[in-house]
């Protein structure tokens, strides 16, 4: 049989605040949001709750009705701390919890009393792990998570709800406990309903037509039954190694050393898991007492040591910490690598950690622009392509490989000039003789052409040029343009 | 001449001659017999001469091609070429030295052929003048044998192609097809 707890903490954001600053506690606590003098009360504690301030009240109506009244900024840090930290009280109870939102955990405890005892004492035991956490919680145990959550949230520090007590719980509840949704509750109101008990009475098939799920739903809490999948909260794991020195670095081979070790630690842990970094985090703790962080981009998911130190040596050629280092920290980003098995009769390509380091070095030594396969985009500019990351992959479009599976027959190819070359040609007849350019001057001995080619016309990156293949007195044989917007020759490239 | 014949798996082998011989339209037809069985190559390129749209039409499957672009730094080509013949997995390697031959001392030479040999990768080198002297498994010198123009005379309106003559200069090792001092004639298609 299934059975629940609900762990719930009045005035959550307040409470947050009250943990960060335990010196806040019984004080009148407001946390606004906005800036003044716009800023409204987001959360009041119950301290400030008895001086009739109420979440949507200006602060300046706050304050005039409680002089000593403490304001705090809204912070998402301080209540997302608070919302894990309660999370992981109640993962001390039971390993089957769900995060009901801010405030509010529910935990399957069907199976501890053997474990812990009786409902009491689990529900006792889930009160003393909340509260270690630096929070006050009040616990409802039941049948359901919705009777769970409103004995919590309307009975007294403990509340166990007999089997079968439910319904009897819920009667008196009114219906804006239940999150329904304000048309639902404005129709239910409508119908004269104003408690849950009211609302379980209704007959249910007659909900069913007027209303359709959300009424069956709606009728399903009220009889304290949940439909609804428990989600479980997997709390993500902290992959992080760190090693204090009691002398300093200085020297980078000692470093890599040292960060080798502490590599191989976190790197066993994420295979005892299967799953590999996709990402490396380095914090190197300085002896001047700053941090020097650097993150380590992986071009696929790894645990390779040699791999990662690789990366990480090669980071720190180029960006050195400024001062002696006195402590190591890795956090691994990490990620499920899927392995992808090679065709069969596939040729043998770079393996993955040694293009991933390769390309490491050649983009150190070329620059990032200047290294990856060429792709070439639609534009009717013959010179274009794009440059992107190398993969070795075959290419993804299958017409790309139905083109390139044909015969063609071996072509004479260009080396462009880029940029293009500007040169002076001399013309005959509308045809180029003579080409001079840096400082030598040839005869054309033959030409083909003009071949007219334009685009983007429509912008204002407009071309337009005749294109000429000429074959020079000097044995070149190349193509030049003639740019009919601007009146210029010059060289495209040369046939080779 | 087939262009899987200038592959010479381990080891390096030597395109040079003037510019407009034919030297780039063999270099593309390697990358074009590489690319096509799967495999992976890479170009070293000097001057940025490297053209993809006409390498496409060739038949090179570009995204096989790691393209690595050298800002007209023949000592950064070198190194490049250098780093690249270290990965195994790499079916060809190309360097295009550009306008300049850089200088390479005997010792470089020969540790280069090394470790070609080592990753078992092949080195095509396109070069204005000699490079790598004896450390290359064959050396082939380009020149241009005429080319064709298509339309009426006397001003043609299309380069129809270009024919280069292949003098077999050096040939050891793996490329034992090859017998020095042959002329092998190949033609190309604008």
């Amino acid at each position: 049989m299934s059975h629940f707890a609900c762990a719930w903490v009045p005035c959550f954001a307040a409470a947050a605040f009250e943990r960060a600053e335990p010196a806040l506690v019984d004080r009148p606590l407001v946390i606004v949001r906005g800036t003044p003098p716009v800023a409204r009360v987001a959360e009041a504690s119950a301290a400030a709750r008895e001086h009739r301030i109420a979440p949507g009240m200006t602060e300046t109506e706050a304050r005039a009705r409680c002089p000593l009244l403490v304001v705090r900024p809204w912070s998402d840090a301080r209540v997302d701390s608070a919302r894990h930290a309660l999370l992981e009280a109640a993962l001390t109870v039971s390993p089957r919890v769900e995060d009901g939102g801010p405030g509010l955990v529910h935990v399957d405890v069907a199976g501890l009393g053997r474990l812990v005892g009786d409902a009491r004492a689990i529900a006792d035991r889930l009160v003393r792990q909340v509260s270690a956490v630096g929070l006050s919680a009040r616990v409802g145990i039941a049948q359901s998570r919705v009777a769970a959550r409103l004995a919590a949230q309307g009975g007294p520090r403990l509340t166990v709800v007999p089997s079968g007590g439910e319904r009897a719980l819920l009667a008196a509840v009114p219906l804006s406990a239940l999150e329904l949704g304000r048309e639902l509750i404005d129709t239910f109101r409508g119908w004269g309903v104003r408690t849950l008990g009211e609302l379980a009475g209704l007959p249910r098939r007659s909900l069913g037509d007027r209303l359709g799920a959300a009424g069956l739903r709606a009728h399903d809490l009220a009889l304290g039954l949940d439909r609804d999948p428990f989600r479980v909260h997997v709390p993500e794991p902290y992959w992080e190694e760190m090693l204090g020195l009691e002398w300093e670095i200085v020297s980078l081979d000692a470093l890599a050393a040292v960060i080798e070790r502490v590599l191989e630690r976190l790197t066993t842990r994420l295979a005892v898991v299967h799953v590999s970094a996709d990402a490396v985090d380095l914090e190197l703790t300085l002896a001047s007492g700053t941090m020097h962080q650097r993150a380590i981009a992986l071009a696929y998911p790894t645990r390779d040591v040699r791999l990662i130190l690789t990366l990480i040596r090669l980071d720190l050629e180029t960006h050195p910490p400024p001062a002696a280092v006195v402590g190591v920290t890795l956090r691994a980003r990490p990620a499920v690598a899927r392995p992808t098995p090679a065709e069969l009769w596939q040729p043998p390509a770079p393996a993955h950690r040694d293009l991933a380091s390769l390309l490491t070095r050649l983009t150190a030594l070329v620059g990032a622009g200047n290294l990856g396969a060429a792709a070439l985009v639609d534009s009717h500019r013959p010179d274009a392509f794009t440059l992107g990351p190398f993969t070795g992959a075959a290419p993804s479009d299958p017409a790309v490989r139905a083109d390139a599976a044909g015969e063609p027959d071996p072509r004479m190819m260009l080396r462009r000039a880029e940029p293009p070359l500007a040169v002076s040609v001399e013309t005959g007849d509308g045809r180029p003789r003579w080409l001079t350019s840096e400082g030598t001057r040839a005869r054309v001995l033959a030409c083909a052409g003009p071949w007219r080619i334009s685009g983007e016309w429509w912008d204002t990156r407009a071309w337009a040029r005749d294109e000429w293949d000429v074959l020079l007195s000097d044995t070149r044989l190349c193509r030049l343009a003639h740019d009919r917007l601007a009146n210029h020759w010059h060289l495209v490239g040369l046939y080779d | 001449m087939r262009p899987a014949e200038l592959v010479v798996e381990g080891g390096i082998t030597e395109i040079f001659g003037r510019a407009s011989s034919g030297r780039t339209s063999m270099l593309v037809a390697c990358l074009r017999e590489v690319t096509r069985r799967g495999a992976v190559a890479a170009l070293v390129d000097t001057d940025h001469v490297f053209d993809p749209s006409g390498a496409a039409r060739a038949g090179v499957e570009l995204s096989r091609v790691l393209w690595v672009r050298c800002g007209r730094r023949p000592d950064r080509a070198l190194r490049a070429a250098d780093l690249l013949v270290r990965c195994p997995g790499f079916a060809l390697v190309a360097l295009d030295t550009g306008a300049l031959t850089p200088r390479v001392s005997l010792a470089e030479a020969y540790r280069l052929k090394l470790a070609v040999r080592r990753a078992r990768t092949a080195l095509v080198i396109v070069t204005r003048h000699r490079l790598v002297a004896s450390g290359a498994a064959l050396a082939l010198e380009t020149s241009r044998r005429g080319c064709e123009w298509a339309g009426p005379r006397p001003a043609p309106t299309r380069l129809e192609g270009a024919g280069s003559a292949v003098a077999v200069v050096r040939a050891r090792g793996g490329a034992v097809d090859w017998r020095p001092g042959s002329v092998h004639l190949a033609w190309w298609n604008a």
